[in-house]
């Protein structure tokens, strides 16, 4: 009975708010953590910088790139049971929130909803892309994944130059952008030993003015490009966390989709899959929030569901409802 | 029966030849009053909120009173034509489609022989001016959604009408046509505001888009009652409420469908029900009903049938699907409101319909149907053309259906009659033969 009302109570849950509360508690762990010893490691999978001297937990990109750019014989022998080991907590965290991680967790992905905010509050309107674009545009993220991961392996193997190492830290934004946030602004030069590090530096420092220009007008620009959302896709099917959906109840009407920020046509149009978690979701739920059709979208912790469309929930959350109900 | 009220000069005119608007007023009331009788008074266990809708049509077809004043008057000929955007400018969208046999026949004139009775029937009424509720049109708007509708638009223009076309896209799958009609409703938007001299903002679109999501809530708490085992509400009520949203102020029809819920939601409580133990369940879809040509509905729940829920444009799929709004701004809330329009609707215009039998069978399941009843006016292609595609789902499915073609001569009843009456009796055939095998 309990539960029962717990679990209705959450059907109608302002989720803008509880997003909201969640994200920034997460951004002051991840960005601050270190001036109260927090340390949640350095295998989180979400871009919480690791050039941020502070941070409370760190990126796993920064160690996956430098532990996969060792010599190959010392790769693949006994000693890299580290390597294994840091994979697997990746993964754990990971199984467990699924892309949640985004939606919920990133400093990077919170600051382009704060930027998306301030958007809101001039009143300017937010800019998509047409359908050919967003199919081609979002293939980008698959070469910066490739980056990630092969550049090192290369290195590694002695068939690109060492100047490479780190290549994707490099020209990724939250390098530059994160360490701000405890005053170190050390990170806005250009690196002029060598014609590669010039290249990887001024493209971060361009990229970098892209992402606050592209997030002022589109939201959660720069996840679209992100490798870290490629490389979650990968593993997402054995999340415990699922977005899923019942054709049956969907009635197409396009609700979920107008509030998805990525864009994601199949959470309105595919009425096949049950699993309609897609590379580019950032698991952010406001489709869930947004559907008026009872169960038609819904998130499942293993087998239980935690969250779910209903009529009532959206009719709250969309101001229909009556003060006296 | 009762009689217009007409000052003593005109009576004594009307001896020797009676002015033809006031010929046909008097065939409309008499229409109207007979089948506001029929179903106010043919069914026992009446609910006594549903005074308040029987009195308003009384009030607007046979006593022709104003419902409306001082604001202007907007139109529309389909439900594509966007409520909330209509409110938001504080005018008072009203739906033209028709439902009389007398305007049908003053409507005749213009149209092929075999055509859309509705078409029909609404181009007879704004030929003879006679718009329900309301004292005159500021405002026409016409959909391009099937042929018939969309060419009748010259011969109101012809009648004498200001029409404003608006686009509407007959795919919609396609990010084209999503885009295409939420360019029509921006433009809409605009020029209604400039036509009519009235201001829209962020506010008063707010409001608007809430006035109408509370109407459709109430149409769906309504609805919730109709999924039970006994059932506290027949489905002309049903159709005589939404029929009522077409010109009704929405504030008070949405308390007074309020009233009929609370007064049914007690009825349930009690173990009342509006229908027989066996009644079969219907599910009603297609053409339109629209009042006072309820008779299908009249002839189902006669014949101990009871319609649970139902698919077409006069009920359901004005209220189904509701608007979502990322960013309370003009720029979001338009677009909302545009997408509401296009991308649930079920209308058989579109190239495909693979969505509205999806909504038949999810109805089918939710509300435990034992039959369809499949109505297409005679001469409306498309019902016609997508009868075939929906009586090989229902065998599909084992739902028997029966399609009926009708329009609004009153000649057609004993041989319809019997066929529902047949259909009905079939279907309590099968129940019985379920309950035992
Ligand atoms: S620079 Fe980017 S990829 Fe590297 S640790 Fe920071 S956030 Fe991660
Ligand atoms: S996709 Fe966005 S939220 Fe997710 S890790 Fe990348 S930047 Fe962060
Ligand atoms: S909002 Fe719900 S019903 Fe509408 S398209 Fe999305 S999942 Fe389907
Ligand atoms: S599909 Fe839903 S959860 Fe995923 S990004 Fe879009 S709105 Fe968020
Ligand atoms: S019943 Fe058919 S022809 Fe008539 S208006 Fe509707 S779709 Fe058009």
């Amino acid at each position: 009975m309990m539960i029962n009302k717990i679990f209705q109570k959450i059907q109608k849950a302002d989720i803008r708010k509880f997003r909201f509360w969640i994200q920034l508690f997460l951004f002051v762990i991840f960005v601050y953590g270190g001036y109260v010893a927090i340390d949640v490691g350095r295998e989180i999978p979400v871009f919480s910088c690791g050039y941020d001297r502070e941070a409370g937990g760190v990126c796993y990109f920064m160690s996956l790139q430098h532990q996969l750019a060792r010599p190959w014989e010392r790769l693949f022998s006994g000693a890299s049971l580290g390597v294994l080991s840091a994979f697997g907590v990746f993964i754990l965290w990971f199984i467990v929130f699924n892309k949640a991680w985004c939606g919920y967790a990133c400093p990077l992905g919170t600051m382009q909803d704060w930027i998306t905010a301030l958007r809101k509050r001039l009143g300017i309107p937010y800019s998509t892309y047409s359908e050919e674009s967003f199919k081609s545009l979002k293939k980008i993220k698959y070469i910066f994944l490739l980056i990630v991961l092969l550049f090192p392996l290369l290195i590694g193997a002695g068939l690109l130059d060492p100047e490479w190492r780190g290549a994707f830290c490099k020209m990724c934004p939250g390098r530059l952008i994160t360490p701000m946030f405890v005053g170190d602004f050390s990170q806005w030069s250009i690196d002029f030993s060598s014609k590669t590090a010039i290249f990887l530096t001024t493209f971060g420092i361009a990229f970098t003015v892209v992402f606050f220009v592209g997030s002022f007008i589109k939201k959660r620009f720069f996840c679209f490009f992100c490798p870290m959302s490629a490389m979650h896709y990968i593993f997402s099917p054995f999340a415990l966390l699922k977005l899923k959906k019942d054709g049956e109840k969907c009635t197409k009407c396009g609700d979920c989709y107008r509030v998805c920020d990525m864009q994601i046509w199949d959470i309105a149009d595919d009425v096949k899959s049950r699993d309609i978690l897609r590379d580019d979701c950032i698991f952010c739920l406001k489709c869930v929030a947004a559907c008026p059709e009872e169960d038609a979208l819904q998130v499942d912790i293993v087998k239980w569901a935690i969250f779910k469309s209903t009529k009532g929930g959206f009719a709250k959350r969309m101001g229909f409802e009556d003060e006296t109900e | 029966m009762k009689q217009n009220e007409q000052p003593e000069k005109a009576t004594r005119r009307v001896r020797k030849v009676e002015d033809p608007k006031a010929r046909h007023q008097r065939h409309e009331a008499m229409e109207a009053l007979k089948m506001l009788d029929a179903l106010r008074h043919d069914f026992s266990k009446p609910l006594s909120s549903m005074d308040y809708f029987y009195e308003l049509f009384e009030k607007v077809y046979c006593r022709r009173e104003k419902l409306h004043s001082a604001k202007p008057m907007v139109g529309t000929l389909c439900i594509q034509i966007p409520y909330e955007i209509i409110y938001a400018m504080d005018a008072v969208p009203v739906r033209l489609c028709n439902g009389f046999h007398t305007n049908e026949q003053s409507g005749g004139e213009f149209m092929p022989a075999k055509s859309c009775s509705l078409v029909k029937a609404t181009l007879g009424m704004l030929k003879q001016e006679d718009i329900p509720g309301v004292d005159k049109l500021d405002y026409l708007v016409h959909p391009t959604t099937c042929d018939q509708k969309t060419k009748s638009i010259s011969m109101v223009e012809e009648i004498g009408y200001d029409v404003y076309h608006m686009e509407f896209p007959r795919v919609k799958e396609s990010e084209e046509s999503r885009e295409y009609w939420r360019r029509t409703i921006r433009k809409f938007t605009k020029d209604l505001s400039k036509d009519l001299g009235r201001k829209i903002n962020r506010r008063s679109l707010k409001s608007a888009i809430q006035k109408v999501g509370k109407a459709q809530l109430a149409y769906h708490r309504l609805n919730e009652l109709r999924k039970l085992k006994s059932v506290p509400i027949l489905g002309k009520d049903i159709f005589l409420i939404t029929n009522a949203f077409f010109f009704d102020d929405i504030e008070r029809w949405t308390e007074m469908t309020l009233a009929v819920c609370s007064e049914a939601e007690a009825r349930v409580k009690e173990g009342t029900s509006a229908a027989g133990k066996r009644s079969p369940r219907i599910l009603y879809t297609g053409s339109p009903p629209i009042f006072p040509n309820l008779k299908l509905p009249y002839m189902i729940e006669q014949a101990d049938g009871v319609i649970v829920a139902d698919e077409s444009c006069s009920a359901n799929r004005l209220f189904n699907d509701m608007v979502s709004v990322d960013e309370w701004f003009m720029y979001d809330m338009v677009d909302a409101v545009a997408d509401r329009y296009l991308k649930g609707c079920t209308c058989p215009i579109f190239t495909k319909n693979d969505d509205r039998k999806r909504r038949l069978k999810e109805l089918i399941e939710s509300y435990n149907v034992d039959g369809v009843v499949y109505q297409s006016f005679a001469g409306c292609q498309v019902y016609e053309m997508e009868q075939r595609s929906i009586q090989q789902q229902m065998e599909a499915l084992g739902i028997p259906m029966l399609y009926v073609e009708t329009d609004y001569s009153p000649g057609q009843g004993g041989q319809l009659s019997t066929r529902i009456e047949a259909f009905m009796e079939s279907l309590k055939v099968k129940n019985r033969r379920k309950q035992e095998g």
